[in-house]
């Protein structure tokens, strides 16, 4: 017990005095979650609400195959996608492996299922009346969705905040796609790895600890949010 | 003006609504009458440009309407459903809603909800939410924000089902002053008949999802035996009714309520069916020639019948609720479809 006690005043050590490498680490780590669950949530919402509204052919295999991809593996993806960006891949030209470009590419595929399938069950989950409402009071198609969602936020909040959630604990497509480079491609999850294989536990619970203290900041800002929202129904 | 042609629209492959032509002339008032899923909201939803047909057409002005109808087509008709929904927001901002959306200027909106919060009685309600309202209050604004848009076709679903008698009489004189204001074609499902008579200009019946060739009274859901001739044929309770036909299985009866005989005491007739009852309401339709007189017919489950009668008749008759009546009619007056 006495070294995890030791990991956590040298964790503590380091948060205080501001290492430049930990807080380096965050920033890469939050740049590359928002990125990604924007991306994943400005097309797996739409696709929700589109899944859950439009009847067509093969409607019912789309919402299965995106329910399936909510248990897709990280590190397969991460395969997939290292695949795809590898020199004498297809998309070999952009180069983008070993960078953070790569490491949102992986994630958004993560998290796209996620936005996609959470806000489909959001959206059927609101009232048939408020859509036909919506239209028969002469909304087109952009303001209905806007009506539908305002009418589901407490859900949607609750799907942007689970993409974010996979974005940043995700390790396997990280550290696949990104190399675990030290300044460049190095997140939390893949840098606690890192450290906790050369046995620098200080080092990894530090990081361990900036990645909660992350994770529950954001949540808590999103609930404020929510809170602020549901004061006026 | 609105009109379905050879319309079959099924859920689930279920057959829900059969018309082969069903019009709303422009600047009439047209209700539509029948038991609760008859097909009433559904043919509503179709007028609407709210859904398509599963077969047919539904043409707007003699043209007719794609299958996804656009957002422009769909500003010429409103629907006030059944049970209205409010979005999120004041009372205010769902009412202006719909004319924020058709771009309409900031003073001009202030007049038209002016004008339909005063003839509704909705100012003290236009800074309450949703959940501080009640289920007529919702109905009220759902009606005004239907007609604060000004279309030309205002379809109302039951809009004065959960209005207090004072609050429906207002709902009905808003819609007359609208029609006298201007040339609005309306369509109102209703299931009370006195409301379809007091303000409709025609009145037509839906029953199993099909139009009923005769009136929108007297219409029964029932089985037939098989066989020909007269049958007798259980409508509900005790009460049963002979019938001429060849038809079996499942079918709707209708008894014309000009056919039926109205009298203070059994007359010695050929009519096959004779119903004692007591009456229970009187609607004078709106040219004030004629009397529905709806009876109690007995039995467990109070079958009613609707006879139509003259003024002068009913005056003769000293008709009045509550008054013992006889109805009498002829099996062949029962019509099958």
């Amino acid at each position: 017990m006495d070294f995890l006690a030791e990991a956590f005043r040298r964790a503590w050590g380091l948060l205080i005095a501001g290492d430049s490498e930990v807080f380096g680490i965050a920033a890469l780590t939050l740049k590359v979650a928002i990125v990604a669950t924007a991306i994943s949530c400005v097309a797996g919402l739409p696709l929700g609400y589109f899944l859950a509204t439009r009847r067509f052919w093969g409607r019912r295999a789309a919402l299965t195959m995106v329910n399936t991809a909510l248990a897709f593996p990280t590190v397969v993806v991460g395969l997939l996608l290292y695949g795809i960006l590898s020199r004498r891949g297809p998309l070999g030209g952009l180069g983008w492996l070993y960078t953070w470009e790569a490491i949102v590419a992986g994630d958004v595929l993560l998290a796209l299922p996620i936005a996609a399938a959470l806000s489909a069950a959001a959206v059927q989950g609101v009232d048939a009346r408020v859509r036909r409402t919506a239209e028969t009071l002469g909304a087109g198609p952009w303001r209905t969705a806007w009506t539908v969602a305002r009418e589901a936020r407490f859900a949607l909040a609750a799907v942007i905040t689970a993409a974010f959630g996979q974005v940043v604990a995700e390790i396997g497509a990280a550290m696949i796609l990104g190399g675990n480079i030290r300044g460049s491609t190095r997140t939390l999850t893949t840098a606690v790895a890192l450290y906790t294989s050369q046995g620098d536990f200080g080092m990894a619970v530090a990081l361990g600890l900036v990645l909660i203290i992350l994770a529950l900041v954001i949540n808590i800002a999103l609930q404020v949010l929510q809170g602020r929202g549901g004061s006026h129904a | 003006m609105l009109e379905l042609r050879g319309v079959r629209h099924r859920y689930e492959k279920r057959l829900v609504l059969d018309l082969e032509q069903f019009t709303v002339p422009r600047g009439a008032v047209v209700a539509v009458v029948g038991h609760n899923g008859a097909g009433k909201s559904t043919l509503l939803r179709l007028l609407a440009l709210l859904e398509a047909p599963t077969e047919g057409q539904v043409l707007l002005n003699g043209v007719a309407v794609p299958r996804r109808a656009s957002a422009t087509l769909r500003r010429r008709v409103t629907l006030v459903e059944q049970r209205p929904v409010l979005f999120r927001g004041t009372v205010l901002e769902n009412l202006v809603y719909g004319l924020q959306l058709r771009g309409i200027s900031r003073a001009a909106v202030h007049g038209i909800i002016g004008d339909v919060v005063d003839r509704l009685g909705l100012q003290p309600l236009l800074d309450r939410r949703r959940a501080e309202l009640s289920d007529g209050e919702v109905q009220r604004v759902a009606v005004a924000r239907a007609l604060a848009l000004r279309t030309d076709v205002l379809l109302l679903d039951e809009p004065a089902s959960s209005a207090d008698s004072a609050a429906a009489g207002a709902l009905y004189r808003a819609l007359a002053a609208e029609r006298a204001a201007r040339p609005v074609t309306v369509c109102i499902a209703s299931h009370q008949l006195e409301d379809a008579y007091r303000w409709a200009d025609d009145i037509r019946a839906l029953a199993d999802g099909r139009l009923s060739p005769v009136t929108p009274e007297n219409l029964f859901r029932v089985d037939l035996p098989p066989g020909d001739g007269v049958k007798s044929v259980r409508i509900g309770g005790g009460v049963e009714i002979a019938v001429m036909t060849e038809r079996t299985g499942a079918a709707v009866l209708a008894v014309p309520p000009t056919d039926i005989f109205v009298s203070r005491e059994p007359l010695a007739s050929s009519a096959r069916n004779v119903f004692k009852g007591r009456v229970r309401g009187m609607a004078i339709d709106r040219h004030g020639a004629g009397v529905q007189v709806r009876a109690d017919m007995g039995g467990d489950a109070g079958v009613e019948l609707v006879a139509s009668v003259t003024a002068e008749a009913a005056r003769d008759l000293a008709l009045a609720p509550g008054i013992s009546v006889v109805f009498s009619f002829k099996a062949t007056a029962v019509q099958v479809f």
